[in-house]
């Protein structure tokens, strides 16, 4: 009982992870219908950005880790404005309906190398900010990390969502998912939005990099794997649905530690890739998707 | 206040407008009038920067904005009710208006009182002062449209460009469409009017272009026109 407790707390965070990654997703497809594939790669540069100033690999520590978190953000959010700048704004022009595919993935490729030569190819360990001793809840072992992790993918939800609700650049945003050109009218400049979309969504990212570098290995390969992970949440929860990418994130990340201890570890990801191939196939939208995806 | 000269517009390589001049007056309306695929909708995208004019000039009270971006032109002053309404469906018809005042609110236009004019345009659209609330999506057809053309007076614009604000609506809105077109002038508001009901248009307007193929083929006074036997015979139905 307390192990299956464990699992589901540990799958919980892991789960959040992926929601935030998915929730990053749902940001630049909302305001331009595209997506940045190098996601996970803009997590993986966050988490080593944020390793270099908190710990001692460049000569540092230069700052503790949360006076870390908020200059890793504008570091990942000038990131994302760059792969918006470089990858994605010229297929838009182009009216390129997949352009922006080949390159989000080509520059996701390109940081990946970039950060094999800056931090090498070994895992690095990721210093905790908060005691790694385990506290007990009804008997199962949870560390104070993964509630850290689950309390800021929360945060971090709701500042977006709040945003776009509550102020009138926020309300910007919405408009230009609703309707690009009737948002040009209101005065909205949407080429600036859809580039907001993308350093938003990359600073998610980096974010959400340096709340799971505590828990697992951090290096230049890490992103891969959580960023296609993340992606699947998107599908299964829908593109256009924040509850989607929570409820998609917490079913693969509890069915993955699930599986990963009662089945196989080799096994752990496979109940949640078929759910994503069955979701395709019975729901093409998602869960709790509005539309499929929608042309350029 | 509004003046266009020679404006040839085109999709892709076919062009649509073949050289237009027109000019709207500052506190005056003028109506554009012409059959299904004229080139009406074209002429007020290509003012309001929805596509780039091919060549030709607009000017906007002395500024030229030929060929600017859409948002830069509204920042201008120059406010577009577009045809089919697009209002933003999933934000509340509070919301929608608050956008039509994004430059104000934002700092490119002087900001004046923005929620003294959204109780104004609250009294001048009734229909939508029951529904702040509501979502725009889930309104009706007539008040998605007038909510279109309450979010363009949220702008406190110089000129506004309303096209077909009548469009498919009962016959009992169309003349609640033409009331508030008649206050708003009453107010001063600078107008360009294109409607499917010309007589309507006629009435209201201080002057009027009439549209054939991508060309002026007539214009000149309202009154004028009304009395035109080919404009007559074309568009007022005998
Ligand atoms: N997006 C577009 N792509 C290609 N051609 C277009 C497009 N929009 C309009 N056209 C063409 O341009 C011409 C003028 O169309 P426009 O919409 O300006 O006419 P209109 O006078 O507004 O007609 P209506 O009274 O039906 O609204 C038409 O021949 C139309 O087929
Ligand atoms: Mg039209």
């Amino acid at each position: 009982m307390e192990i299956l407790l464990q699992l589901l707390f540990s799958g919980i965070a892991l789960g959040m992870i992926y929601a935030v990654i998915a929730f990053g997703y749902q940001l630049t497809f909302a305001t331009s219908g595209t997506l940045n594939f190098g996601q996970g790669e803009a997590l993986m540069l966050g988490a080593l950005v944020g390793l270099s100033l908190v710990s001692t690999i460049h000569g540092g520590p230069y700052l503790n880790f949360w006076l870390m978190i908020p200059v890793v953000m504008v570091f990942g959010a000038l990131q994302g404005a760059v792969v918006e700048w470089i990858g994605v704004r010229p297929a838009i022009k182009a009216k390129s309906e997949f352009g922006w595919i080949m390159s989000t993935i080509a520059l996701a490729i390109i940081f990946k190398n970039v950060a094999e030569n800056i931090w090498g190819k070994d895992d690095l360990t990721f210093p905790s900010p908060v005691s790694a001793t385990p506290f007990h809840v009804f008997g199962a072992n949870v560390q104070l990390m993964q509630v850290l992790v689950v309390i800021g993918a929360i945060a971090m939800m709701l500042a977006v969502e709040l945003f776009n609700r509550k102020s009138i650049y926020g309300k910007a945003v919405v408009a230009t998912s609703n309707d690009p050109d009737a948002a040009g009218l209101m005065g909205i400049n949407t080429g600036m939005v859809i580039t907001f979309s993308y350093a938003l969504s990359s600073a998610t990212a980096a974010f959400a990099g340096v709340l799971v570098a505590p828990l697992t290995l951090t290096g230049a390969t890490m992103g891969t794997s959580l960023g296609l992970k993340a992606f699947a949440v998107a599908i299964i929860g829908g593109l256009t649905s924040g509850m989607g990418a929570v409820v998609g994130g917490l079913i693969l990340g509890i069915s993955e530690t699930l599986t990963g201890f009662y089945v196989s570890t080799g096994y752990k990801e496979v109940p949640g890739l078929v759910l994503l191939l069955l979701v395709l196939a019975i729901k093409p939208a998602g869960l709790f998707g509005k539309a499929a995806i929608k042309k350029v | 206040m509004l003046s266009i000269s020679n404006l040839h517009a085109a999709y892709g390589k076919v062009e649509v407008l073949h050289g237009i001049s027109l000019e709207v007056p500052k506190g005056k309306v003028v109506t554009l009038i012409g059959s299904n695929g004229a080139g009406k909708t074209t002429t007020m995208r290509a003012i309001s920067g929805m596509i780039k004019p091919v060549s030709g000039t607009v000017m906007l009270g002395g500024k030229d904005i030929t060929g600017l971006d859409s948002h830069r032109i509204s920042r201008a002053g120059l406010a577009h009710s577009p045809e089919g309404r697009r209002v933003f469906s999933t934000m509340s018809v509070n919301d929608n208006l608050m956008l039509g005042a994004f430059p104000r609110l934002t700092g490119s236009r002087p900001k004046g009182d923005v929620n003294a004019d959204l109780e104004k345009a609250m009294e001048l659209f009734p229909r939508l002062k029951e529904r702040r609330t509501q979502l725009a999506g889930t309104l009706s057809g007539g008040e998605q449209q007038m909510l279109a053309m309450a979010r363009a007076v949220m702008l406190n614009p110089d000129v506004i460009l309303l096209d077909e604000p009548s469009m498919g609506l009962a016959p009992i809105l169309v003349d609640e469409v033409f009331r508030i077109i008649r206050n708003l002038k009453e107010r001063g508001v600078t107008m360009l009017l294109v409607e499917q009901f010309a007589a309507a248009a006629l009435n209201v307007a201080d002057h009027g272009y009439v549209l054939e193929n991508g060309r002026i083929a007539v214009s000149g006074p309202a009154e004028k026109l009304r009395d035109d036997p080919a404009v007559k015979a074309a568009y007022l139905g005998g």
